[in-house]
């Protein structure tokens, strides 16, 4: 007798409002994710079902795994996502670390130069290494690093670096002021303050860095292309990118090759979209 | 001010404090690797943009580079077409993109919403792809061979309106815009979401105790508290729009085809840099392109610094 | 001004009851304070009155008109909030405006009134400030001045002051009771303060578990507590409740033996207990006397004083098996000390008394 026909204003939402509300949502998720289904199905069918009908599942008779066959016979695909695992592990790594290392120094120690380096680091943030691609290539042939992972490995440090300080910064600004200066006043060097009391307090604000760090290079195209596009250090984006170039007319192949790079990224996002996300919305980055 | 460690060496005898090595320590790896393949670089490629160079020799040239660009015959139709599509790339993200991304933040916020999680994270999923597969993906698509696209628009009576979008000179740019809106429409509707959801409930209930109706909330109460987060995710959509490369380099290669009709700064710069076709790659004039691509990006930081953060000031509850 | 009157209320959550059906009845004028431990629904019952909550069942009038289904506004109340709730990208002026403005009036009698509110509250060399430029106790009166700027038929106030510091709180206390005074207007005020539910309620609504417990005046439940959680929730220091058997029952006393020794004479109405029922004698501690050679004594040993200087607290351990000491309330320069021994006693007629199910008896010579 309660639900009244009576407009509701803003109480327990009206059924009308609510099912249209969850149909402009769903409607979205189906338009987010149908392209990325498509490629995934199809790519487990053979070339006639492919064009006969595109949204069908694989049956018995249109299964194949012809195409990811060719892609593993005609590329390198494992060595091209060790590439990119060995660069992004070690990028995000040596960012959070040294990144780390620079906020503590940067919100806890007083010195001449201090604010301006916290402004170059700022910065970074908002102008995009990118610019320097130029100079970087000429720096990477003096150093002699170009086609060696090192080179990507060191600009995605120095590419990750502006927006972890910041976000580490702000996180070291609330720890208590109390932990260090206990620790202080016991005569802890500054050393093992930082390493055994405040990095360890760094870890949940690390995971939003390290999110925020990682995607960009993993699915960056331009520093690989440029740096290190040789077949022994191509990455799985600019792996994915070539191999679709070259065989664009084989559809059992580059719908492979896609979604071999899509899935294992779908796989990690799906386990760990509850942290990304409460990393996204925690309000460490405003 | 703390007091460094006294590890002092004898040579620091004349200055009064000895070398804080802790802070050295600290600082020192992320200022170097900072400095060196960040910083460095994009000095010394403001200053190349200023010198020419022929056959190993390098000689100043002022803002010649400059002027080459804007104004030669050879070079200045292809940077005005890049930019020009640059501001359609970036004006189509801002009318389609956060809109969208502010109406679902807005649905998706909206109280006791079942499945709120499930939703968020499908949308967001393309997000978290490299450009380059979605470009592919889309473009298989769209393609008039495979024709899942016809088809679609077949069955909603539509199938006269399809074309060979991502091929003709008309429309590519728009279609490629629009996947890349379809891609990152996450992340405004994330940031906005997170700011909506950080709004008191009892700021909300005020307003309805006040007497205002969900349209009026949302107008009087909630737009002006989530304005801070619009105006960064426009910069942010900003600096990527003036930066973007992947997507049109994926698709459609380094010319931007048809007709360079999808050339973006972005690809403009590789272009320019490694050269193609007939024309020779040049480092200087790259170098010139990529400080343009600076200060149009350095200006619209400074536009949001000065007009639209200095207005807004964030709320804290 | 208006009249409330609560029938059968009652609110769930999904499956979770939260109010059990509640009745009340509130005067024109009248200053109602819910009081009630964390958690019992005094909040939700206040969200149900003002209409940002669904009431599940039962019937809500305001001046005689069911109100189940209108909006806020519609019903004519307005709502402090715990938080202030004041709209953080607002000056002053437009927060105690937004009301008027939503509700279409012209500019001018807008102007009018909020100047007129924040002179009343003599907020009004603040009125182009943002709430963030505010003190805590600015802040809590834009708020009230939010809420009399639209003149409703009833105030609902949810903690109001719990957000102040102590002697801030007792400021603003006094010229609540003074502006309640002024406006005479309906309110429906919620706290967990005791002291301010017992000097600013015309009327106080005791809240246990989604039900009420006790309704009445400030001093009808001090001296006639319907339940022993009434009992223990007005007053300060908390009422002593003392384990008893009953030995005696007369027409104007009950005699009781305690756990722990002494038999006490309670001028309590005992009609309907038995000869040996284990009753609950309680006792506040400022009833407590030092015993003269009166009937009804106590002695134990003292085991702390709190002294705060005017008076003092002495908790006494009053044998083998009570469950907890006795506080007595005395004098501030009393001279004892922990460890001293301590006779002491209460007059039958300040005592109470509580059967098993925790149900007051009667009391006696009490008007
Ligand atoms: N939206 C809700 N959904 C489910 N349960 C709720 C909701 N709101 C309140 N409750 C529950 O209702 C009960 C009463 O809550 P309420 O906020 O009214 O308590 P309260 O008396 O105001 O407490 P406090 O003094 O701590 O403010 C609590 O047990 C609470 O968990
Ligand atoms: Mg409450």
């Amino acid at each position: 007798m309660m639900i009244s026909a009576f407009k509701n204003f803003n109480l327990g939402r009206s059924v009308p409002k609510s099912v249209a509300i969850h149909g402009v949502l769903m409607a979205y998720t189906v338009i987010a994710l149908f392209p990325i289904l498509v490629v995934i199905i199809n790519a487990f069918k053979e070339r006639r079902a492919i064009f006969r009908d595109p949204l069908a599942m694989p049956t018995m008779d249109s299964f194949t795994l012809v195409g990811f066959e060719q892609v593993l016979l005609r590329s390198d695909f494992g060595l091209y996502s060790w590439n990119s695992l060995v660069v992004t592990l070690l990028a995000v790594g040596l960012v959070l670390l040294l990144g780390a290392m620079a906020a503590w120094a940067l919100t806890e120690y007083k010195f001449r130069t201090n604010l301006l380096i916290t402004f170059l680091f700022a910065m970074g943030i908002m102008i995009p290494i990118r610019l320097g691609t130029v100079s970087i290539l000429r720096l990477m042939v003096d150093l002699n690093l170009v086609n060696t992972l090192t080179a990507l490995v060191l600009v995605y440090i120095a590419q990750g670096l502006p927006l972890a300080v910041y976000i580490l910064s702000e996180f070291i600004r609330t720890i208590p002021k109390e932990l260090k200066e206990a620790a202080r006043c016991d005569a802890v060097s500054e050393y093992k303050i930082f390493f055994c009391i405040i990095l360890p307090l760094l870890k949940p604000a690390m995971a939003t860095v390290a999110v925020f760090t990682m995607i960009p290079i993993w699915n960056d195209l331009w520093f690989p292309l440029i740096l290190a596009p040789g077949e022994e250090t191509r990455t799985i984006t600019l792996g994915v990118q070539q191999f679709v170039g070259q065989y664009v007319t084989d559809w059992n192949s580059v719908l492979s090759a896609l979604t071999m790079a899509i899935v294992p990224v779908l796989v990690l996002y799906t386990i760990f979209s509850r942290q990304l996300i409460r990393g996204l919305t925690s309000g460490a980055v405003k | 001010m703390t007091l460094p460690k006294s590890k002092s060496t004898p040579e620091s005898a004349v200055e009064k404090k000895p070398i804080p090595w802790h802070i050295v320590f600290f600082l020192g790896p992320a200022l170097l690797i900072y400095l060196t393949f960040s910083v460095y670089p994009l000095l010394d490629t403001l200053i190349l943009s200023l010198y020419d160079e022929q056959k190993g020799q390098s000689s100043f040239v002022g803002l010649q580079n400059f002027i080459t660009l804007i104004s030669d015959d050879n070079w200045s139709s292809a940077f005005w077409n890049a930019l020009a599509n640059n501001f359609q790339f970036f004006i189509i993200h801002m009318l389609v993109q956060n809109p969208i991304g502010l109406l679902l933040a807005v649905l998706l916020s909206s109280p006791k919403l079942r499945f709120s999680g499930s939703y968020r994270t499908f949308i967001f999923m393309p997000t978290m792809l490299s450009v380059v597969i979605i470009g592919f993906v889309w473009q298989l698509l769209l393609s008039p061979i495979w024709g899942i696209s016809e088809n679609f628009l077949y069955h909603l009576g539509l199938d006269h309106y399809f074309d060979a979008w991502l091929g003709k000179e008309s429309s590519a740019l728009i279609t490629l815009s629009f996947i890349s809106v379809w891609q990152f429409v996450g992340i405004p509707m994330m940031l906005i979401y997170a700011t909506l959801l950080n709004i008191p409930d009892d700021i909300v209930d005020a307003s309805v105790v006040d007497g205002a109706n969900p349209m009026q909330t949302f107008w009087y109460i909630k737009l002006p508290l989530i304005l801070p987060t619009i105006a960064m995710v426009s910069i942010l959509t900003f600096v990527a729009n003036f930066n973007a490369f992947e997507l049109i380099y994926a698709v459609k290669g380094a010319l931007a085809g048809p007709n360079f009709s999808t050339d973006l700064m972005g690809t403009f710069f590789y272009r320019t840099f490694f050269g193609f076709q007939l024309q020779e790659g040049s480092a200087t004039m790259g170098a010139a392109v990529a400080t343009l691509m600076f200060l149009i990006i350095l200006v619209g930081i400074m536009l949001f610094l000065f007009f639209v953060q200095r207005r807004i000031q964030r709320f804290q509850f | 001004m208006a009249s409330v009157k609560l029938d059968n209320i009652q609110k769930r959550f999904g499956d979770v009851q939260v109010l059990h059906g509640i009745d009340l009845d509130i005067k024109d004028g009248e200053f109602v304070v819910l009081i009630g431990e964390s958690g019992c629904g005094k909040s939700t019952l206040l969200r149900l009155l003002s209409g940002l909550e669904e009431i599940t069942e039962g019937d809500l009038h305001i001046d005689g008109q069911r109100v189940n289904h209108q909006s806020p506004a519609q019903r004519g109340i307005a709502m402090v909030f715990q938080s202030y709730a004041l709209y953080p990208h607002m000056s002053v002026y437009k927060n105690m405006a937004f009301g008027l403005k939503i509700a279409g009036q012209d500019k001018q009698a807008v102007k009018l009134k909020v100047e007129e509110a924040a002179k009343k509250l003599k907020i009004d060399h603040l009125l182009e400030r943002l709430p963030r430029e505010l003190s805590g106790g600015q802040r809590q009166r834009v708020a009230i001045g939010r809420a009399i700027v639209r003149d409703p038929k009833v105030f609902l106030f949810d903690e109001p002051l719990s957000n102040l510091d102590a002697s801030l709180r007792v400021k603003t206390r006094v010229e609540l009771g003074k502006l309640h005074q002024e406006l005479n207007a309906t309110i429906v005020y919620v706290t967990h303060d005791q002291v301010e539910a017992m000097t600013l309620g015309d009327k106080i609504v005791v809240m246990n578990q989604g039900r009420i417990e006790q309704a009445g005046t400030p001093l009808s439940l001090y001296h006639h507590p319907k339940t022993e959680f009434v009992a223990g929730f007005i007053g300060s220091p908390k009422m002593n409740f003392i384990s008893a058997q009953v030995t005696s029952i007369e027409s104007d006393s009950v005699q009781l033996m305690l756990e722990s020794g002494p038999t006490i004479r309670a001028a309590i109405d005992g009609q309907t207990l038995k000869l040996a029922d284990k009753v609950k004698l309680g006792v506040r501690p400022e009833h407590f006397v030092l015993a003269t050679d009166e009937e009804n004594q106590f002695q134990g040993r003292v085991s702390l004083v709190e002294n705060l200087g005017e008076l003092a607290y002495v908790y006494v351990n009053t044998g083998q098996n009570a469950e907890s000491d006795i506080v007595i309330k005395l004098d501030g320069d009393c001279q004892y000390q922990a460890g001293d021994s301590i006779r002491f006693a209460v007059a039958a007629a300040d005592t109470y008394l509580f059967d098993k199910a925790g149900m007051a008896l009667p009391r006696l010579n009490k008007a």
